[in-house]
């Protein structure tokens, strides 16, 4: 089987998780005020805590995963089907979330 | 992107690594200059939209394209570090880095489109408001 390195499959994973976890975080300050205040008093916006929360999880996870070699077990058919079935459901979440 | 990587080869090796690090500055600068634009600037649009007669620009419109938005960055910081690999030798790893540019197109052009239903939303709020000064 072809193995992708550590930092792609590491960052790929990474960003895979990334993405559903910036949808859950989404849903959760739109439907919880006190966490959305309180991203807005961590950076002066909610947005741009968000921005720092996702840049942050994202890096670290990826890091993790490419020192841990965790990711690079996964065969990289799977590991691409995965980061796109993530795009879709957070993608699609979002648009459903905020249509209701 | 998505072009170079189909046409993959050592020889253009160095130019799509090239393109895909653009790919991720442009992404950051777009990050930094409309991030700026929608925390400075966005508030006096969105009154001027939830008055008016498209209140959905806002609220659906501005609501998913804003989240959705950090999904393309975290894409496109992924595209540099997926191109290191060597795409022209390797199916397994060009269909990685041909479904990431793919994302990227797909999840830019909502992000663009819905851009735009945004700003005729600020516009109708606008013409409704003009129109009634008119009479």
């Amino acid at each position: 089987m072809v193995k992708l390195s550590p930092a792609t499959s590491g960052f790929a994973l990474a960003a895979a998780i990334s993405v559903l976890v910036n949808t859950a975080l989404s849903c959760a300050k739109d439907a919880y005020a006190p966490l959305k205040a309180v991203m807005k008093s961590f950076a002066g916006h909610d947005w741009t805590a968000q921005s720092l929360i996702d840049l942050a999880f994202s890096v670290a996870l990826g890091l993790i995963f490419m020192n841990t070699r965790i990711a690079e077990r996964i065969e990289p058919a799977r590991l691409t089907a995965s980061l796109i079935g993530a795009v879709v459901i957070a993608a699609l979440g979002l648009a459903v979330w905020f249509a209701f | 992107m998505f072009v170079e990587t189909l046409s993959a080869q050592p020889s253009n090796a160095a130019r799509f690594r090239t393109v895909s690090l653009a790919v991720a500055i442009c992404m950051i600068a777009a990050w930094i200059c409309g991030g700026y634009w929608y925390v400075h600037f966005y508030p006096a649009e969105k009154a001027l939209i939830l008055k008016g007669p498209w209140p959905f620009a806002h609220n659906f419109f501005m609501e998913t394209k804003e989240h959705l938005f950090f999904v393309t960055a975290i894409l496109a910081k992924l595209l540099p570090i997926a191109t290191r690999e060597r795409p022209y030798s390797d199916a397994a790893e060009r269909k990685l880095v041909l479904s990431i540019a793919a994302l990227i197109a797909i999840t830019g052009l909502a992000v663009e489109g819905a851009g735009a239903i945004i700003d005729h939303g600020v516009k109708v709020a606008l013409l409704r408001t003009a129109s009634k000064d008119a009479r």
